[in-house]
């Protein structure tokens, strides 16, 4: 009889080479890690519920609601971290300061009568707000919550954005005037004539300040080398706000929420005059939008049926639609 | 212990019971204001206006107009604006023991922040004018804004002036005033005065004689 080979490996070694083959099996059939930078998050201002809903931008989840402890959740600005989310509250012209981490509201700044929109500067050191009624932009310490001064601008301010070096803010007013001021000076130096209630703007991928007229159905363009309107272009019944978003190799576009149409309209930003390459069918009363950080997806929100759409800009197809509060108005999402 | 001493003891016995019992209200009620959440902020009593020489007007929220003449107690609240006209001058007592004697032509808003852990901080958002600041009983934190700048504190006595463009004058009777524009901030302590202007820092404190600056406001006091 052949005497029995003694096994070389004790039991404790064993254990180890089977905890050794567990933890590689499993990694084999791990997800891997997500990469930086995609772990969307969505927020909208809620002007009817007074609350900002979180969303999951990747996989279309509702989060959550966040108490806004004001009355007019009405627009939104994120950090560039990610952590800190202003919301003007138009009812009760305060601006309310959300912890994004613990999602709830850490400060409550009183700005104005019928606070509007708010912006933070390049820094994020400075919060700006645009209180309607009393004609006037409050500038805000991010760190401290204290207001450090008011700038007089044009009657009833309507939208703020600034220059890719910071050097400018531009302010729609409506009274139809785009105001610029020297953010060295607090001063408005120039006003630019544009069209009927002038309302959203923003900081285009082509470092233009790009404007909606909601009045008169158009979007357009002031070139910051020249302060000037270099391109306009009708777009349809009330245009509300701007995104900016790939289609495969086309791009980047200004994707335009259009309320009085329902849909979001796709302008080439690349054009010498602007042309609208495409319009998308969504939900009821679009005005919020945003496009994620890639610009594959773009965020509508909708302030008649209450809820975002998620869409693909590639083909344009509506991927998800969420649920959130009452009336939003404002999408942001992180970076 | 002689007559007089205890005669002193007797008179000095509800005193000090007094200012004990006005001190305890005065902390139950500054950490009732520190405890509120920020909608209950706007129905709560901020103080009243004692007395006032001349045009003095508190504008309410919806609209309604009350006046004080002489001495009396006009009640104050969140939201309020308060004005002074031409050659009149008022004071007002907050209930967390702030004292503000407000000179003429001067124009104000009653404001708050409310910050989570923090609770609130009286706001006085000076439009116009001029006003001496006092807090008594210990630490307040108060701040007053202008259109360019903000002082804020909590154990001092000062003086601040707006002009109609903006620019800020402040005068640091007694303690420290934490002055600030959009473009940096300046401490500035006992008997020195710092400027604020659309557009710069705050200037450097200088040393100036601050019997002017507490003087206007004692006539008012009395």
């Amino acid at each position: 009889m052949m005497p029995r080979s003694r096994s070389t490996i004790s039991p404790s070694a064993g254990l180890v080479l089977f905890l050794i083959a567990l933890l590689t099996g499993c990694s084999a059939f791990a997800p891997p890690p997500k990469p930086e930078g995609l772990n969307t998050r969505v927020y909208t201002a809620n002007e009817s519920s007074n609350t900002v809903t979180v969303l999951d931008g990747d996989t279309y989840q509702v989060i959550g609601d966040i108490e806004t402890l004001n009355y007019g959740a009405h627009d939104l600005a994120l950090s560039r971290d990610g952590k800190q989310l202003w919301v003007t509250n138009l009812a009760n012209g305060r601006v309310s300061v959300i912890d994004t981490e613990s999602r709830k509201t850490i400060a409550s700044i009183y700005t104005g009568t019928r606070a509007h929109v708010v912006a933070l500067t390049n820094n994020n050191k400075h919060a700006w707000v645009a209180n309607i009624s009393d004609n006037t932009i409050s500038i805000i310490d991010t760190t401290i919550f204290r207001i450090l001064g008011t700038i007089p601008v044009g009657k009833g301010p309507m939208g703020i954005a600034f220059s890719r070096d910071g050097k400018f803010a531009y302010v729609s007013t409506q009274d139809k005037m785009v105001n610029i001021i020297d953010t060295s000076a607090h001063q408005v130096i120039k006003q630019i004539p544009v069209g009927p209630n002038p309302h959203f703007l923003t900081l285009g991928p082509d470092g233009n300040i790009w404007g909606t007229n909601t009045g008169s159905n158009d979007i357009y363009v002031i070139d910051t080398t020249t302060n000037e309107i270099t391109k306009t272009i009708e777009v349809g019944p009330a245009p509300q706000q701007i995104a900016f978003a790939l289609k495969g190799t086309a791009g980047p576009n200004a994707y335009v929420t259009v309320t009085g149409i329902n849909k979001v309209v796709m302008v080439d930003a690349t054009s010498p005059t602007l042309a609208i390459r495409e319009q998308i069918d969504v939900g009821d009363g679009p005005n919020g939008i945003w496009a994620n950080a890639v610009g594959t997806k773009i965020y509508v929100g909708h302030t008649q049926s209450n809820n975002v759409m998620v869409v693909d800009t590639g083909t344009s197809q509506v991927l998800s639609t969420l649920p959130v509060g009452r009336k939003p108005i404002r999408v942001v999402a992180s970076r | 212990m002689n007559d007089t001493n205890a005669s002193l003891l007797r008179n000095a016995r509800p005193r000090l019971t007094r200012q004990l019992i006005s001190g305890m209200c005065g902390i139950v009620v500054c950490l009732g204001f520190l405890s509120l959440s920020p909608v209950q902020a706007a129905e709560e009593l901020v103080g009243n206006a004692v007395n006032a020489v001349g045009d003095f007007t508190v504008f309410r929220t919806d609209g309604i107009q009350e006046r004080l003449e002489g001495k009396g107690s006009l009640a104050l609240y969140e939201g309020d604006r308060v004005k002074t006209g031409s050659g009149s001058q008022a004071l007002m007592e907050f209930t967390n023991g702030i004292q503000v004697a407000l000179n003429e032509d001067t124009d104000f808003l009653i404001l708050s922040r409310w910050e989570d852990g923090k609770g609130f901080t009286r706001i006085l958002r000076l439009a116009n004018g001029e006003v001496w600041v006092k807090t008594m009983g210990g630490p307040k934190p108060l701040e007053i804004e202008t259109p360019v700048a903000t002082a804020a504190v909590k154990e001092t006595e000062f003086d601040i002036k707006v002009l109609p463009d903006g620019q800020t004058t402040l005068t640091v009777v007694e303690g420290i005033v934490e002055f600030g524009t959009a473009f940096g901030t300046c401490p500035i302590k006992t008997s020195t005065i710092s400027y604020g202007n659309r557009g710069k820092k705050c200037t450097k404190p200088a040393p100036v004689d601050v019997a002017p600056n507490v003087a206007w406001a004692q006539g008012i006091r009395q």
